[in-house]
């Protein structure tokens, strides 16, 4: 989020698109009501209509997968109708930079942008840049009238995503669509805020992160990026999964959003070349200029002493990609499926339900040599071995079970979407031999690394020089157990030199030798800081000589009225509540809104006042700073060459979907995912076998694979089974009745499911055809309850294919059959 | 010693015990449930005690009801011109002075007695059984509860009647409930046209 | 029989509006009663357990109805005990203290004075409460223990919206009125119950009943018969006194 959770309750008008927040994040629906009850709107998008579409004042339906179509057309509508807040698009964002004449947009190039190789199914992204004066700055045109610039190119690109088009693709009445493109519209004033929240909904399609950026671009033009109400909110899935990814969960980054070397990068200094930005621009931050003193300070909180000068402070020891590798889970999982590797630990995961094509992910575990499975129970990827379809005398692979204890049984800190870290305690001691993750790490990394000692091996030094000081040893040196807040000191970071500012005479001391780092700003490059992660820095912090857990604060007052909260618990960076807030000012520093003031420039004191400000630099108008600081250009990129497909969204169809044409141009699908080629992992178009579009969800009820929620029968009570929701009209097609058992097919497996018929799913009516579509939860597996009265997991049905910029499976649009059981 | 004639056998006097006794625990733990009356609940051992009693004591009651009938129920269907004499001096209770005509064994007003006490006390007993064992009929249960309670109002009136009669207000009778036996002078008096019919007249 | 409490009487507040069908109320419950799950089965409805049941003390009720701007209007609506002023369980109930008025005007259970004799279940006139398997009575006793230790009704506590509130019942009535919400349900039917619900439309639209009222054959029992049972028998044993004194005993005159 870009915002935080109580921040809902600021906006006018607020956008469930991608999500299905009254289901699956019940306590923003807190929010939101409270936004609704001052005269707020809540519009959602949803194929189906669901518990936050019985609560929305506006619904408008759409067909999976075409949310760049409905996005492209307010795009469009904004731009025609004089919609946006040109002040806000002139000075906080690169709509008036000038792009090189090279570039070509799939206005020109159908479908295509500038520098496509269809081999390579990729783009030379050489054309997507701007034209630069001498010194190396953008050239702009404040006017926005350069047929160059951003604006223009936007225009051009959007002006095709007419009404009608939309509708034909989307599905969506065309009233509809105009209704929700006016009111979002509505909050293009500078008094009038929207903000948008989104979940796998938007991301889990081969288009995702272009879903998301299209939104972006809405909210640039509207001006709600920065303000109290605005922002783009990704509400994450599970109450950690900010925190996990924050920290390096993922295979591409490590802690702190820092990228994973790759072999091209053999030394630290190259590492840094290659990944600290520059910029010319005088009035840009530039903040990721900072990164050598991030790198090297994670360097030196892992490695240590051993993390010197000379040996690059152990850069050499962290693990490299191959250039171009992607270790993401469906490549993992094919290379597992391939035999390519021999072990697996599943921690606190559940890939046999929970990965796209469950049935080849099944078959990938089959292929090990040994699986260890750390989790509360034991779960259907435990026991695959013994699943359906398997013959446990063919399946060699060994599996262990490590059960490891719940969050109530542990004390930490969890990072909720909001950026916010929480502390928590403990509140009952772990059930029986279950034993925290952290423990579980410790016994691991012993044993591992006496193994090296002892034995040697190819590569013993990232073990041998880690540092793991986290608690009284014992004699043979191993920690007998994890002081939790000593990791948590650890990630903030130490001053391990007394370090001086040396910018003023004389040397000012900024940090005591042992002290913990206050915040990032102290952080250094030249090994003589800590940190284990900089974006968590100040999170456990040395006041008044005494060390503070600022995640364990418990502060209750509200000085803005905005819901920030500043004293309760503690948010990256800095305990700033909001990010980008410097755009939520105009040029002198007073809020667009003065109804909603998250930030204020004093001028007297020279000081902002509200929110933690994105650095402390005076107002735009004042010689100050641009706001977009982590931007190498210092304001947001309504062009955005980072992504792989193009700088501005483009619809394509799913990779499966029901339409021979995609309307928008004759690029089908996405040009730059990529396709996997195996028997298993097969999709079919507009073929007859699988007519209806399919899309998967969660309830309320349940937690993603049902792991733990299927074991408590509270839960299961109220949703018991599997289930496919269907249109009236379908099941009236297919002769299926209400509550029947059914089973639903994709090209890649089948599933169980009870049917449910409603209403509350509607055929789309498409320029020449009619599109059902259905929809199933992906909560079960066959191996709880274990009569099976559940049935299996949709993602039986899932198809093998990814976003083409993150990878993540695509399960919200896919094709499928369904038939009586 | 005067002669004394049988009139009860111990048979009867049994199931008229029976039949008294569980018909008064049930009238006065009956009206403990109708008044949530603390007191006689705890005289059972407490409401949940009292009431199994209740219904168990309800069986008892109505198989003692039904036994009963092999010794009233034929008497009791049998009415003559004398009865309905007897109807119209109101049983000579209401006067010393009125002629009040010959009787048999029973009078008339004991034998609409029993009749009203059989009738209430199946309908009391069936209603009973039905609020104790059907589940789910609210429709059903709520009839019974009606059913047991208009039953239990004609049992309220009826039986200390009864009791009146066969103690205080006619002495002697009491003592056929004991051993069974009248004086025969007594009966002589009481019960001419049985007396006649035995041949003891 | 009304409610002494009425003046301090608490209720919950039930805004149909602004609930989302999470159902945390309802595991809410289950968690501080400790009640068993269900086993359930998915009957092409989201509704689970299907009602009310010895182990659910409250369900949220799913509804589809037409709409004119939606393909289909669909109401979340909890469903509990009412807490009822006038409360037909209490009226019928034959064991002293099964069923009792608690200090906040709500209508709880001991289930171990409950004699288990079911009538209570056929005299509510919201078919609410149930029997556990020892035939004891369950239902909602709007958590009248937590609300003596200070805290909120569980269910409350944990409704994230404010769809389900709990407080003062004048105050939640004048609050839900002020807020544009034209019918308050239960603000004067059977004496006032103790669980209101604030609607936009029609109650029935929510699944409630348009008049509530407790069965007839139990009012008639409760004001006619119970009155007659103690009149009666006094009347009988009054009126053998006065024969006793008056006539007298029954003489055989002398032949
Ligand atoms: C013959 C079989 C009978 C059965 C099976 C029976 C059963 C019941 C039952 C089930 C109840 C409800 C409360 C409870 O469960 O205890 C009840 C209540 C009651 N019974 Fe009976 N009963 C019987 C006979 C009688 C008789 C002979 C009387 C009195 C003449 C009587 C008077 C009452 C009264 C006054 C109540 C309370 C009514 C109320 O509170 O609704 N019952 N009986
Ligand atoms: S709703 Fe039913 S159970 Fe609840 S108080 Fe009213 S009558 Fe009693
Ligand atoms: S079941 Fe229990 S609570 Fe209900 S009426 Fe009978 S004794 Fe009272
Ligand atoms: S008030 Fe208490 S008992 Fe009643 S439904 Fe809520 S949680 Fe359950
Ligand atoms: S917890 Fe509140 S919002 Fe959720 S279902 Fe219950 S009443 Fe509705």
């Amino acid at each position: 989020m870009t915002n935080h959770w109580i921040d809902l309750k600021n906006a006018d008008v607020i956008l469930a698109m991608g999500s299905n927040p009254a289901s699956n994040h019940p306590i923003s629906m807190k929010w939101i009501m409270r936004a609704r009850e001052k005269g707020g709107k809540l519009i959602c998008v949803d194929p189906r209509f669901t518990q936050t579409a019985a609560k929305a004042d506006l619904y408008a339906p759409l067909r999976s997968g075409t949310d760049i179509a409905f996005l492209g057309g307010m795009i469009n509508y904004i731009l025609e109708k004089n919609l946006y807040f040109k002040e806000y698009v002139v000075n906080y964002t690169n709509a008036a930079f000038l792009v090189s004449p090279d570039f070509k947009g799939p206005a020109e190039l159908d479908g295509l942008f500038s520098g496509y190789n269809e081999k390579k199914r990729n783009y030379d992204k050489t054309t997507w840049s701007y034209q630069k004066d001498e010194s190396g700055i953008a050239l702009k045109d404040p006017t926005l009238e350069d047929p160059n610039c951003v604006f223009q190119l936007l225009k051009k690109h959007y002006a095709r995503y007419t009404l009608d088009k939309v509708t034909n693709i989307t599905g969506t009445p065309k009233d509809k669509l105009e209704a929700v493109y006016e009111l979002y519209g509505s909050t293009g004033k500078p008094d009038r805020v929207g903000t948008e929240c989104y979940a796998m909904g938007w991301t889990q399609h081969t288009v995702g992160t272009q879903n998301i950026r299209a939104m972006t671009i809405v909210q640039m033009l509207l001006g709600n990026m920065g303000m109290a109400g605005g922002g783009i909110n990704a509400m994450r899935g599970e109450s950690n999964v900010q925190g996990s990814t924050d920290q390096g969960l993922l295979f591409h980054i490590l802690p702190g959003y820092n990228p994973v070397p790759n072999a091209s990068l053999p030394d630290l200094a190259t590492y840094i070349e290659k990944n600290t930005p520059t910029t010319k621009e005088p009035r840009s931050v530039n903040w990721w200029s900072n990164r050598p003193k991030y790198i090297t300070s994670y360097l030196k909180a892992i490695y240590g002493a051993a993390a010197t000068k000379e040996n690059d402070f152990g850069y050499g020891w962290l693990p490299k990609l191959d250039v171009g590798q992607n270790g993401s889970w469906l490549m993992l999982f094919d290379r597992m499926h391939q035999g390519q590797f021999e072990g697996f630990f599943a921690w606190g995961q559940n890939p046999a339900c929970s990965g796209a094509n469950s049935n080849k992910t099944r078959a990938a575990l089959a292929k090990l040599k040994w699986m260890v499975n750390v989790n509360l129970y034991d779960n259907e990827t435990g026991s695959f071995w013994r699943g359906p379809g398997m013959n446990p005398k063919d399946v060699q692979t060994e599996v262990f079970m490590l059960p490891c204890c719940s969050s109530v049984e542990k004390e930490g800190s969890i990072s909720n979407s909001g950026r916010m870290a929480q502390w928590r305690y403990k509140a009952v001691e772990p059930v029986g031999q279950s034993m925290a993750d952290a423990e579980i790490a410790n016994e691991l990394y012993f044993k591992v690394k006496e193994l090296y000692k002892k034995e040697g091996g190819a590569f013993p030094d990232p073990i041998l020089n880690l540092t793991w000081d986290y608690g009284e040893k014992d004699a043979a040196g191993k920690v007998k157990h994890i002081d939790i807040h000593a990791v948590a000191k650890e990630i903030n970071g130490y001053f391990l030199e007394d370090v001086y500012d040396t910018k003023v005479e004389p040397p000012k001391l900024i940090g005591k030798k042992g002290d913990l780092v206050t915040s990032f700003p102290s952080l250094q490059a030249d090994g003589t800081t800590s940190c284990g992660n900089w974006i968590y820095c100040n999170s456990y912090i040395l006041k008044d000589g005494k060390e503070v857990n600022m995640m364990a604060r418990r502060g209750k007052d509200d000085p803005t009225g905005l819901g920030l909260y500043p004293g309760w618990a503690w948010a990256w960076p800095v305990n700033r509540k909001i990010i980008y807030n410097r755009a939520s000012v105009d040029l002198q520093g007073n809020p667009w809104d003065p109804k909603r003031p998250l930030l204020k420039w004093n001028e007297a004191e020279k000081k902002w006042v509200g929110d933690v400000p994105d650095g402390p630099a005076p107002p735009m108008g004042t010689d100050g700073k641009f706001p977009f600081i982590m931007k190498p250009d210092g304001v947001a990129s309504i062009f955005g060459p980072g992504l792989n497909e193009g700088p501005f969204p483009e619809h394509y169809e799913a990779l499966e979907c029901p339409l021979e044409e995609n309307s928008m141009s004759k690029q089908r699908i996405n040009p730059t995912i990529k396709i996997f080629g195996g028997e298993s992992d097969a999709f079919y178009s507009c073929d007859s076998r699988y007519p209806f579009v399919a899309t998967t969800y969660r309830a309320s009820e349940h937690w993603q694979t049902g792991c733990m929620t299927r074991h408590c029968s509270w839960l299961l009570e109220m949703q018991p089974q599997n289930f496919v929701e269907i249109s009236v009209e379908l099941a009236k097609e297919l002769g299926i009745k209400n509550g029947e058992k059914v089973i639903v097919v994709s090209g890649r497996g089948e599933v169980e499911a009870v049917a449910m018929v409603s209403e509350r799913f509607k055929p789309f009516k498409l320029e020449n055809s009619t599109v059902h579509q259905v929809g199933l939860t992906w909560h079960f597996g066959w191996q709880f309850p274990e009569d099976g009265s559940g049935f299996d997991s949709a993602n039986l049905l899932t198809p093998t294919v990814g976003d083409a910029n993150t990878m993540i499976p695509e399960s919200k649009a896919f094709m499928v059959n369904v038939r009586k059981a | 010693m005067a002669e004394m004639v049988r009139k009860s056998s111990s048979d009867e006097i049994i199931n008229h015990w029976i039949m008294a006794l569980s018909c008064i625990l049930l009238i006065i733990s009956g009206y403990g449930f109708l008044f949530q009356i603390e007191g006689i609940g705890s005289l059972f051992g407490g409401f949940n005690a009292m009431k199994t009693v209740h219904n168990w004591l309800g069986v008892v009651f109505v198989l003692s009801l039904l036994y009963s009938m092999g010794h009233y129920f034929k008497d009791a269907l049998e009415y003559d011109d004398d009865d309905r004499q007897w109807f119209k001096v109101a049983g000579g209770y209401l006067s010393h002075k009125v002629k009040v005509p010959p009787m048999g064994k029973y009078n008339p007003g004991q034998k609409l007695y029993y009749l009203a006490i059989l009738a209430a006390g199946i309908a009391i007993a069936l209603s009973g059984f039905a609020i104790w064992l059907i589940q789910d009929n609210a429709g059903l249960i709520l009839l019974a509860h009606l059913v047991h309670n208009l039953a239990f109002c004609i049992f309220i009136i009826a039986v200390p009647v009864h009791i009146y009669l066969g103690t205080l207000a006619n002495p002697g009778t009491f003592q056929i409930m004991v051993n069974g036996m009248v004086p025969l002078e007594l009966a002589r008096k009481r019960y001419p046209k049985w007396m006649k019919a035995a041949g003891k007249m | 029989m009304a409610n002494d409490n009425t003046k301090n009487r608490k209720a919950i507040l039930v805004t149909p509006e602004v609930c989302i069908g999470c159902r945390a109320c309802q595991v809410a419950c289950k968690s501080w009663n400790q009640l068993p799950g269900i086993k359930t089965k998915n009957n092409g409805t989201y509704q689970n357990p299907p009602d009310l049941a010895s182990a659910a003390f409250n369900i949220i009720r799913y509804s589809e109805v037409p709409s004119d701007k939606n393909p289909v209007r669909w109401l979340f609506v909890s469903r509990r005990c009412m807490h009822c002023d006038d409360a037909g369980c209490m009226k019928i109930c034959p064991a002293p203290g099964a069923l009792y008025r608690t200090k906040e005007g709500a209508v709880a259970f001991d289930r171990d004075k409950c004699i288990g004799c079911k009538l209570c279940v056929n005299a509510c006139p919201f078919d609410v409460p149930r029997y556990d398997v020892e035939g004891k009575v369950t239902k909602c006793h709007l958590c009248f223990d937590r609300i003596d230790a200070g805290m909120q009704p569980a269910c409350v506590k944990t409704c994230p919206t404010g769809a389900l509130r709990f407080g003062d019942r004048a105050e939640l009535i004048s609050t839900a009125k002020k807020d544009g919400f034209n019918t308050i349900y239960g603000e004067q039917d059977l004496g006032g119950l103790g669980s209101i619900y604030a609607f936009k439309d029609a109650p029935k639209l929510y699944g409630m009943k348009d008049d509530p009222a407790i069965p007839s054959s139990v009012i008639f029992w409760h004001t006619v018969l119970k009155p007659f049972a103690v009149a009666g028998l006094g009347g009988v044993v009054a009126a053998a006194a006065i024969h006793y004194l008056t006539v007298g005993p029954h003489k055989d005159e002398e032949e």
